[in-house]
């Protein structure tokens, strides 16, 4: 009996330790946070996190089933604003076809200050109102105004579907889109207030989460097994790149979402500097250098891997997160999962890590897991920017702990722990 | 505690941990959406990847058809047509080339007795007549299919060997053709004028039989649209049918050799008459046809008694844009617009009763999965496989096995 009791511990000790990286305990990094004040419902955040050139940080925070928020952070007067929920911003309160509920890809900034994006949905009634015209109206197109503090509706940017991952391009003037669920490639030209739409690129479970967009304007995406396509404004025509992103086959999901694809570019990140794409893809977080000017076709190199360090070669390394960002000192930075994070879809609580990857030296750095002033872990995270003075910010998933006698201000829990979205802020060492 | 106990207790955990481990770490299967049985339905790319397939933008299937041998053929539609090959004993999609000067092939191919294959292209359909003002007219193709089954390099490129048969209407594309094997006949119908022909094989004679629209569906000012059948049913008598004008049927009475507007009506809901169409015929082995309308109403027609019954709307959405009776004596059909999302559903004429099959959701995990949200052709094969054609920029051949 005492044989099995010890191996019954010895596996219970094995189990507890599998969620977490298999290398030595690495540093802590404290970070500063914002919440979000009276948006405590709100469950997640993608893409959508913008730090602008006036110092204002825009993010969109999501609501399944309920109504989306556009917030800016004013760093210089450290207070958070709330634009508007974005059901009533599109006129639609009263629509009764599905909330606008998120702002689910990046923001971009006009040279004339604006902010410019394109709204989802979160709520599909089980696939029964998926994609039809009973469900969701489909995303708008929008500017927000600084000057004005208002936003502009462009109107209806693709009927019955939500912008998936998105992108603004200053040089045409368009914000791109990939529709959810269809995986078409949309656009919104602000100058011809002209949309259009050019056709599906990948199935819903393979739209890659960002679009590229160079200094030309011209746009990159990936598609199929790690495959890129380009749109260019000049021509109006897509083409796929002979090149493939470096991926990881795709396997059995131990963990994972099964409809999660394995097979794109999680994020990238365009360098002004040196004219490359930098990026993640999806499956083993595998960062890569995309060269599109590199003739004849471009040029994908792999550079490392941004995981926390132990799981590089693991079947249960988290999917990527969409927190990478270039920052002032030369530095990628990422925000890792520590386990697979998705909000209240996550599969257990964990401590994110920064992770950061120097373009000068070539050197990964694990920061260590990220933590609040009072102990408190950032859970996870899905969105990254650099303001103009060299601060990094994330927003994600902090723990919330229940406090005697006061409401629990919560969107949820991942495994047993409660947590609620905020602005993480951390400021590189210069 | 001796070594060889040690060992088998750490062999003991280890196979504990190996089995424990993916049960602990796998999400339930809540987490697996699939929204069709997954042992039901399949697909096809179209070629040989990753090099010979027919590319986006050029892969629409809007036309699918089965000749006497079982071979299946198929046209694409978009930037170029292809025609392609599915031989089912192969099981893969061959492409045959590209079709010269053809953007579209809307419900127009068809084999004849011999296995020859016919095609008819257009400019595009269902635009409000765009770019017709100048266009030539869209031809009427043969292909051969060659003896030598030997493959014949990479096609995607390379023009498809047909034999051009003409334009069977100037300034026309060609919307919907159907065959009389039996009579050597095709029979077709033109956009966006709504001409409806005919072609005697034996002889090439192309006769223009009348128009089954002639004025604009009444609407706003940009509407340039005619109300014509999507497409021709032909009974076993040899009559041919399609719709027309104010929502009619039209026939062409082949003793008569005469197209007439019939004083039945397809249906639809009340008021949106003008509005409705045919979109997909099938028959059965007693004659009867049974179609699919623009609105979404499935319906039997009796072609000798001219008798119309409505079945109902199997999907709250518009059109049923296939049709075919499979073998298990079931109708399928698939409905949905362009801006929908197509769904799958089944009637059975002996009990009257429908079920709904939901979603094109191809579920092969972790090696591919694919949802087809626009089809516009469905067809039987003779195994009894239902080969379901997707309309989109990427667009793949769905294989359906009815149960």
């Amino acid at each position: 009996m005492h044989k099995f009791v010890g191996v019954l511990a010895l596996t219970g000790v094995i189990l507890c330790c599998v969620a977490w990286p298999a290398g030595p305990p690495a540093a802590i990094t404290q970070v500063e946070y914002r919440d979000f004040p009276g948006l405590s419902m709100m469950d997640g955040n993608w893409a959508a996190l913008l730090a602008a050139s006036d110092g204002k940080v825009y993010t969109g925070l999501a609501y399944h089933g309920g109504d989306g928020h556009l917030v800016y952070y004013d760093s210089k007067t450290e207070r958070m604003h709330d634009v508007g929920n974005l059901t009533a911003l599109s006129g639609e309160s009263l629509l009764k076809r599905g909330p606008q509920s998120k702002i689910h890809a990046k923001f971009g900034e006009g040279k004339d200050g604006r902010i410019y994006f394109g709204t989802h949905g979160g709520y599909w009634w089980d696939y029964a109102r998926y994609g039809t015209k009973e469900g969701y109206p489909g995303a708008h197109w929008m500017a927000y105004d600084p000057k004005t503090d208002r936003v502009e509706d462009f109107g209806l940017g693709c009927p019955n579907e939500g912008i998936n991952t998105g992108a603004y391009d200053p040089v045409w003037q368009r914000i791109y889109g990939l529709t959810h669920p269809r995986g078409h490639l949309v656009y919104y030209d602000v100058a011809k207030r002209m949309t259009a739409d050019k056709g599906r690129i990948n199935n819903f479970d393979s739209i890659c989460r960002t679009l590229g967009i160079d200094d030309k304007g011209q746009v990159y995406g990936s598609f199929g097994e790690g495959q890129i396509f380009k749109y260019d404004p000049q021509t109006d025509q897509l083409t796929e790149l002979p090149l493939r992103v470096p991926i990881r086959p795709k396997g059995i999901s131990l963990g994972r979402d099964y409809d999660k694809s394995e097979t794109a570019w999680r994020v990238v990140v365009w360098d002004e500097e040196t004219k490359i794409f930098y990026g993640v893809d999806e499956s083993a977080t595998i960062l890569f250098s995309f060269d599109p000017n590199s003739t004849p076709n471009g040029e994908i190199r792999r550079l490392g891997q941004l995981c926390i360090p132990g799981f590089e070669e693991r079947r249960d390394i988290p999917y990527a997160t969409l927190s990478l960002t270039l920052a002032h000192d030369r530095k990628l930075y990422y925000a890792a999962a520590g386990r697979e994070f998705d909000y209240s879809g996550s599969t257990g609580p964990a401590t994110s890590h920064l992770i950061s990857y120097d373009l000068k030296t070539g050197k990964t750095e694990d920061h260590g897991g990220m933590l609040l002033p009072d102990g408190r872990r950032v859970l996870g995270t899905n969105s990254a920017t650099t303001g103009p003075d060299g601060t990094v910010y994330f927003v994600g998933a902090i723990e919330v702990r229940a406090e005697e006698g006061k409401p629990l201000e919560a969107a949820g829990k991942i495994g047993s722990v409660y947590y609620r979205l905020a602005m993480i802020i951390y400021r590189p060492r210069t | 505690m001796t070594s060889g106990r040690v060992q088998q207790t750490w062999r003991i955990t280890a196979a504990f941990i190996a089995l424990v481990l993916p049960v602990w770490g796998q999400r339930d299967k809540s987490y697996d959406f699939s929204v069709v049985s997954q042992v039901r339905v399949d697909l096809r790319d179209l070629g040989y990847p990753p090099v010979d397939v027919i590319p986006a933008d050029e892969s629409q299937i809007r036309s699918l058809t089965v000749g006497p041998d079982g071979r299946l053929y198929g046209a694409t539609s978009g930037q170029r047509s292809h025609l392609f090959l599915l031989a089912p004993q192969h099981g893969y999609v061959e492409p045959l080339g590209t079709l010269a000067d053809s953007k579209v092939i809307h419900h127009s191919l068809v084999v004849d007795q011999a296995g020859e294959v016919y095609v008819g292209t257009a400019l595009a359909v269902d635009n409000n007549s765009q770019g017709y003002e100048h266009y030539a007219g869209g031809h009427l193709l043969k292909y051969v299919p060659a003896k030598d089954e030997a493959r014949n390099g990479i096609r995607i490129d390379k023009p498809c060997p047909v034999v051009d048969l003409g334009i069977p209407s100037k300034g026309q594309g060609i919307y919907a053709l159907a065959i009389d094997r039996s009579r050597s006949a095709i029979y077709g119908l033109t956009y966006p004028d709504g001409e409806f022909f005919s072609y005697q094989i034996q002889t090439s004679l192309v006769k223009i039989h009348g128009r089954v629209a002639k004025n604009i569906t009444p609407g706003e000012k940009f509407e340039n649209e005619k109300a014509i059948g999507r497409a021709l049913a032909v009974d076993q008598e040899g009559n041919v049918f399609t719709s027309g004008e104010d929502g009619k049927f039209y026939r062409f009475d082949v003793k008569t050799q005469q197209l007439e507007r019939l004083d039945i009506g397809v249906p639809a809901v009340q008021g949106r008459e003008v509005y409705n169409r045919i979109d997909a015929w099938t028959s059965d082995a007693e004659g009867k046809l049974y179609g699919g309308t623009s609105d979404g109403y499935l319906f039997r027609l009796n072609p000798a008694k001219l008798e119309v019954v409505n079945l109902g709307k199997p999907l709250n959405q518009y059109r049923i844009r296939g049709l075919v009776l499979a073998h298990n004596g079931k109708l399928y059909g698939i409905g949905g617009d362009d801006d929908e999302m197509a769904r799958l559903f089944s009637y059975a004429p002996a009990s009257g009763l429908y079920e709904l099959l939901g979603m094109i959701d191809v579920n092969r995990r972790p090696y591919y999965s694919w949802q087809g949200y626009v089809f516009d052709a469905m067809v039987v094969g003779l195994d009894g496989t239902i080969y379901m054609g997707q309309a989109e920029r990427k667009s793949k051949l769905y294989l359906y096995y009815p149960q």
